[in-house]
């Protein structure tokens, strides 16, 4: 922990000057965290660092859905539940892929395997409704999905990491 | 230099206001007063609510008049029937997802959201809830409870508490439908940087923000046969409580007060000005220690728990600069459960001390587990085991709460008699009744110091230039012919200019007093509902007036001191008084480790 204080000191001494420093700083103390995701100790160091009150931080960190307050696994897959995709059957491919990982949607929609090696949350439009239905891997777009597509998919990322 | 002057119309009605004024208070001036929400006076326009649009020829789109100000020539109209539906539409739209449980609130009768629903003649509301759950009730305080369900995101709590406090204890949270105002990490007032000073329970338009409310134990207590229970007020409450129950703002209401507790059931009405002369006692003694004996300087009043916790919170390496002395109403409990129980012949065990205080920070204060001296006192004479452990003060309730059970027994509080304090706890000088506004402790510190270390008579007693008046007043006092530095400041973003001048090794001062609230007691979180700059004037003004009728006006004078002081405390700053009257400060910090 001491190391990833000096770390965060050290983002934060980066950035301090800057107008909108907070932002920078937290979008970068986010991606060199090992999770993606903003601890709630690390945020205590950034408030601290920065001197300025935690209800702050939290505040902008609740506001962007960029931020993350829970640990992310390696491969995010972004499952769209908008009218469109669910029409073309975006429930039964959601159930297949937190059935193939053993995992469950919590309140916010989101889901996390234990090794941290998938997340998976929804989305409610991504705005390719003529694609339908939409699935995004590590933020790239697949259109179109079918379950076996999607089974291929997701067991050649399990399969990546094995063999690595 | 005098402003530009800007003429305009208002409804067919020409007025001529100051540049910069906003529209809303250029209505005012045209006789028109525009409905508001979610704007606060000299803290928040936030313009979140859109109840106070107006329509203005040349404008598209309606305006609020809380965020614009004023331009040349305006033509303003401010009930148009597009205004109304626009102000009726957004109000229902509130309306849709607060709780109309208005019958068993808290602030029925004393809202805002209802009093507009009233007044812009909403008598449904068109719009289904679009939250789906309900969100948890945050009591994890001893001071505030906070109904995010009753919460109509105004912000007003955010900016007092961000402005005028500094303090940033809440911030909206969150976006959108799920958008909340709370705390970091959603952990609760308890564990966050709040002071408990309460401000955001004046300000809440609706009762999202109240205090945790001990009505029911004080009932109990006073039913219990066996119990005596003592009550102690604070200065601020006889120019508040009036207000409360149906008088004028300010309106001084000492002896009504009194005949109220009694009739209420108390068996005791004693007086927090009592123990305010006894702190003036024991803190003078301690500033003329420190100023003859090279001890901390400047010191800093201690007497407001709001800014108790603010600089054991903000300012932990400072705490020295705090008086040791217990604020009144802790003094007045280890008294009360020591000296009187003795002398009256009760056990202590079978007291109950209810403080009324205009004060949330207060009920925070009694529960300090420093704080338990008369059963520390008892327990080393050998009297009490540890499972019979007691606290100083037993309950504390605010003006409100008071009003509240006032109203519950059917009091006709205008026609009470004229009612005395008991003896001996209910003696007490001006000096004491100054403590209910800013500047007044320091008011009456000097009062006694003067003439404890000039051994002469003050003549003028009144320190004009320290008493109520705008952010930090400074004065320098010729004491004899020695000049003494004093600084005054309420509000907890004043407090923080002097600490940090100390900080930086600058600070010209011997002694300080901070309170937490706008203007002191008289603007407590406790008090009546509004607590405007106005009505606090009005309070204020009553302060200084009662002070003047005194027969005493300084502490030191007061006999039932002196006799306290002659067959039990001994001297001021002795051994029985630091076990009683003194205190220690928690190093607490503002970031969790």
């Amino acid at each position: 922990m001491n190391d990833r204080a000096n770390e965060i000191a050290a983002i934060v001494s980066k950035h301090r000057e800057r107008h909108g420093a907070l932002l920078s700083i937290l979008e970068t103390v986010q991606r060199t965290n090992e999770h993606n995701y903003l601890p709630k100790q690390e945020l205590v160091m950034v408030a601290k660092e920065l001197g300025v009150p935690l209800s702050q931080v939290y505040s902008v960190v609740t506001f962007y859905a960029f931020f993350n307050l829970k640990a992310q696994g390696e491969h995010v897959i972004t499952v769209c539940r908008g009218t469109a995709c669910h029409t073309r059957g975006s429930k039964p491919l959601l159930d297949k892929v937190l059935h193939m990982l053993g995992i469950e949607l919590d309140e916010d929609g989101m889901a996390t395997t234990p090794d941290y090696r998938f997340t998976v949350h929804t989305v409610a439009c991504f705005g390719q409704c003529a694609l339908a239905p939409v699935i995004a891997i590590d933020g790239v777009i697949h259109s179109m999905v079918t379950e076996e597509k999607l089974t291929t998919m997701i067991e050649a990322l399990s399969a990546h990491k094995e063999g690595a | 230099m005098d402003k530009k002057m800007v003429t305009l119309s208002v409804d067919g009605k020409t007025v001529t206001v100051p540049e910069g004024t906003r529209i809303l208070d250029a209505c005012k001036v045209a006789g028109i007063k525009v409905p508001s929400l979610c704007y606060l006076e000299d803290v928040s326009a936030h313009g979140s609510c859109g109840i106070c649009v107006v329509e203005i020829e040349g404008f598209k789109r309606l305006v609020r008049s809380c965020l614009h100000t004023v331009q040349q020539d305006m033509v303003i109209h401010t009930h148009t029937d597009r205004v109304m539906r626009a102000r009726k539409l957004n109000l229902e739209l509130l309306l849709a997802n607060h709780p109309l449980l208005c019958t068993t609130c808290e602030r029925n009768l004393n809202c805002e959201l209802q009093s507009l629903a009233l007044q812009l003649g909403v008598r449904e509301s068109r719009f289904e809830r679009t939250k789906k759950s309900l969100l948890p009730i945050d009591s994890s305080s001893s001071s505030i409870i906070r109904d995010p369900n009753a919460c109509i995101l105004c912000n007003r709590c955010v900016e007092v508490c961000a402005k005028v406090q500094e303090v940033h204890a809440i911030e909206m949270m969150g976006r959108g439908l799920r958008t909340t105002v709370s705390t970091f990490f959603d952990e609760g007032l308890a564990s966050s940087v709040c002071t408990n000073c309460g401000q955001c329970s004046l300000v809440c338009p609706t009762g999202a923000i109240t205090e945790k409310s001990h009505e029911s134990e004080v009932f109990d207590a006073i039913a219990d046969p066996n119990l005596v229970v003592l009550v102690q007020t604070a200065p601020a409450i006889r120019v508040g409580l009036g207000e409360a129950m149906g008088l004028g703002e300010g309106s001084l209401v000492t002896g009504k007060m009194v005949s109220a507790l009694r009739t209420l059931g108390f068996d005791r009405v004693f007086d927090t000005q009592f123990s305010a002369d006894l702190t003036i006692m024991e803190e003078s003694h301690e500033l003329i220690h420190r100023l003859t004996s090279g001890g901390t300087l400047p010191m800093i009043t201690s007497c407001s728990p709001g800014w108790i916790k603010f600089i054991e919170t903000f300012y932990p390496e400072q705490l020295e600069h705090l008086s040791s002395c217990k604020s009144p109403q802790q003094m007045f409990g280890s008294i009360a459960k020591t000296y009187y129980a003795e002398r009256a012949g009760i056990d202590p065990r079978k007291i109950r001390v209810v403080s009324i205080m205009p004060c949330t920070a207060k009920k925070f204060e009694a529960g300090r587990s420093e704080i338990d001296s008369a059963f520390s006192y008892w327990r080393e004479q050998g009297s009490f085991t540890d499972d019979e452990y007691f606290c100083d003060v037993d309950y504390v309730l605010t003006t409100r709460e008071l009003a509240r059970m006032l109203q519950r027994i059917g009091i006709d509080f205008a026609h009470l008699e004229e009612g005395k304090f008991d003896d001996p706890l209910g003696q007490s000088t001006g000096s004491a009744v100054l403590f209910g506004a800013t500047g007044g402790v320091m008011e009456a510190a000097l009062r006694t110091a003067y003439e404890t270390i000039t051994k002469t008579t003050l003549d003028d007693l009144e320190f004009e230039q320290i008493r109520i008046g705008e952010g930090i007043r400074e004065a320098t006092i010729m004491i004899g012919e020695t000049p003494l530095k004093v600084a005054v400041a309420n509000t907890l973003a004043n407090a923080r200019v002097l600490l940090d001048q100390i900080q930086e090794g600058k600070s010209p001062y011997a002694f300080i007093e901070v309170m937490a609230c706008p203007d002191g007691c008289i603007g407590g979180g406790g008090q009546p509902i509004p607590s405007t700059k106005e009505i606090r004037r009005k309070r204020a003004m009553s302060i200084y007036e009662e002070d003047r009728g005194m027969p005493i006006r300084k502490s030191h004078e007061n006999p039932s001191i002196q006799e306290l002081y002659t067959s039990f405390l001994v001297q001021p700053l002795g051994h029985l008084s630091h076990q009683l009257l003194h205190t220690t400060y928690v190093k607490r910090g503002e970031y969790p480790d």
